[in-house]
């Protein structure tokens, strides 16, 4: 795994409490003898070495059957369709990924499609989130509560529930079948979070500095982009990784609101590919267009995760 | 603005009157997308149920008639059954694989930032992508899961695991906790790092072995964030749509149909949008349901 970040502890809630050491050595141990310590150092090593062995196997469990659904979209269709002990089956070749992204099926599209969603997703949210969380972290006003209540209901709302009404809704505003529309439904149930996290970041923001802001004359925009913007950027960070895995993955609400294939998600587009809506069933290219779906997904995680896991245990607390 | 001449208190007044409006401007569109596209919905939804809603042209009230129906229908009911027994079979699983992960990945030794990393993948990954991948390699024959169970004589190699109403429940169960039992440790890790080290240091002066210091300090130290990831997987379980959709499309038959694809169903093929509304009611309340009492019954003793 590339980048992954071998100093990165996800901050618990308490960022001030220190992580529970179950193996921690004990400390004060006093006058132990040269042989003893050497000793306890070698117990330790095989501690370690045994961790790290038994680390390697689950998290192969986990691993594994991702990597072998790479390997698998590699394979030709008829290796994909037939028996393993088939021949042909350690060929590799990117036919699937050929086919695929050519010719009548043109996940192509899609994948575009994907990515606009996610992309508008992810700004939408985060530059509301930024302002919300602007305005509940620095202001005060009256009904703040109930206004940072009401966004928190959102996410007691489950999206499944209101698929129907919202259909309508979508219908009457001419949202429906359209990208924008899909990308403000996501905005709206990845608000809560995006909201909190943001409003948690500015209310960490040292109290003196908005005050000398403010005291040098500058405007609520000129403190939000000059002042505030770096001390908050961890927190935008977080806010629009939600967002973009959050629609990147999003099945049921484009299924819904989307009917026309060209302008179906790439997760939508698969479940065609599955059915065979195209020709005859080709599990070989529902594979390659399972991995094309998931590297995305890989890529921006562990590249990220840092702010991934911030995000996780702070939306967590709310709770 | 600087010519009027006022007291320092009626400064201060007017500016803290300015901060409130520019702090719900700055709010405003937030609640905006909240109102427009949740809750405006919710309440829309409600009303709807309580009519006989068309596709197209007027509609008249019914009142409770389609909550009415819904005690009658029987497809409903058996998805109501059926997520509730999907719910009872994965939920230990994901807590129990999730808080041994946890306490595995938890203390800072060498190489666990990898391993919660890798652990932590299918999460992100996605349970739709999963889903395909998994219709895939459960082909009776040609499936890697099917061929490699046969070859230790488990099953044999024809069988169709998601046209059978059990072996279908089966997979997806096992594909859901693989996929689920990461989310589960990221949540109960934090909880157990932010428990104060020293907590232990006197149980470990004692003597008191693992297991005990588990038990009596790290499970009931840990009760909000055990209820929390309880609640969070007992909800996602009961709004299952995806997996179902994509691995059995509720087959065979109407066996396997969730609350959720139950409501999918009567609003975009049947067309019945006033019932499907009347389901998503029941859907919120029962949701709300879980939520309460999973946190009453995890909060009753103690704090």
């Amino acid at each position: 795994m590339p980048a992954v970040h071998r100093d990165q502890r996800p901050r618990a809630g308490v960022a001030s409490a220190p992580p529970a050491r179950i193996a921690a050595p004990a400390r004060n141990v006093g006058n132990r003898s040269a042989a003893a310590s050497r000793a306890h150092r070698g117990a330790a090593g095989r501690a370690t070495v045994w961790f790290v062995v038994a680390g390697v196997a689950i998290s192969a469990v986990f691993v594994l059957p991702l990597l072998w659904e790479v390997f698998r979209s590699l394979q030709p269709e008829s290796a994909v369709s037939s028996a393993p002990s088939a021949r042909g089956f350690t060929h590799l070749t990117l036919a699937n990924y050929r086919t695929l992204l050519s010719g009548q099926d043109d996940i192509l599209r899609n994948v575009v499609n994907s990515l606009i969603v996610a992309v508008l997703t992810a700004l939408l949210t985060s530059v509301v989130a930024i302002l919300a969380g602007y305005g509940f972290g620095l202001f005060r006003f009256r009904g703040a509560g109930i206004a940072f209540g009401l966004v928190l209901v959102a996410f007691m709302i489950p999206f499944q529930a209101v698929l129907t009404p919202l259909f309508l809704e979508l219908h009457f505003l001419h949202l429906l079948n359209n990208l924008i529309g899909l990308a403000l439904f996501y905005t709206t149930f990845n608000l809560p979070i995006g909201v909190y996290v943001m409003r948690n970041s500015f209310v960490q923001v040292p109290r003196e500095l908005v005050d000398a802001a403010r005291v040098d004359g500058a405007t609520v925009r000129v403190t939000l982009l000059r002042v505030l913007r770096p001390l908050v950027l961890p927190g935008i960070a977080t806010t629009a990784l939600y967002a973009f895995l959050f629609s990147w993955t999003e099945f049921l609400g484009a299924l819904s609101f989307l009917t026309n294939d060209s302008l179906f998600t790439l997760p939508v587009a698969l479940s065609n590919v599955e059915t065979g809506t195209y020709g005859a069933v080709n599990y070989g290219l529902l594979l390659a267009g399972a991995v094309i779906a998931m590297v995305p997904c890989v890529v921006v995680y562990v590249g990220l995760q840092r702010y991934y896991v911030r995000g996780l245990v702070s939306g967590a607390l709310k709770g | 603005m600087t010519a009027i001449p006022a007291s320092p208190q009626a400064r201060s007044a007017a500016r803290r009157r300015r901060d409130g409006r520019t702090g719900l401007i700055l709010v405003s569109p937030a609640l905006l997308f909240v109102a427009v596209f949740a809750l405006f919905p919710l309440g829309f939804g409600v009303y709807i149920s309580l009519t006989n809603w068309p596709l197209v042209g007027s509609y008249q009230f019914t009142g409770l008639s389609n909550y009415d129906a819904l005690l009658h229908n029987s497809e409903f009911l058996q998805s109501i059954v059926f997520t509730l027994k999907y719910t009872g079979i994965v939920t230990i699983p994901i807590f129990l694989v999730g808080y041994a992960l946890a306490a595995f990945v938890r203390a800072n030794r060498r190489g666990s930032a990898v391993f919660r990393t890798l652990i932590f993948l299918p999460y992100i990954v996605g349970l739709v992508t999963e889903s395909y991948m998994a219709v895939v390699e459960l082909q009776p024959t040609s499936g890697s899961v099917n061929y490699a169970l046969s070859r230790i004589g488990l099953v044999s190699d024809t069988t169709a695991w998601l046209v059978h109403t059990g072996l279908a429940l089966t997979a997806i169960s096992i594909l859901v906790v693989w996929f689920y039992s990461g989310f589960a440790m990221m949540l109960l890790m934090a909880g157990m790092q932010s428990i104060p080290a020293e907590m232990y240091e006197s149980a470990r002066v004692d003597g008191a072995s693992w297991w005990t210091m588990e038990r009596r300090l790290t499970v009931p130290l840990l009760r909000r964030w055990i209820a929390l990831s309880l609640i969070v997987s007992v909800v996602g379980s009961f709004l299952a749509f995806n997996q179902f959709f994509i691995m059995t499309d509720g087959g065979p038959g109407t066996s396997t149909v969730t609350v959720v694809m139950s409501i999918y169903n009567t609003a975009f093929a049947s067309f019945d949008v006033g019932l499907a509304s009347a389901m998503s009611v029941v859907l919120v309340i029962v949701v709300g349901l879980i939520t309460f009492v999973q946190f009453r019954f995890l909060q009753r003793d103690g704090d």
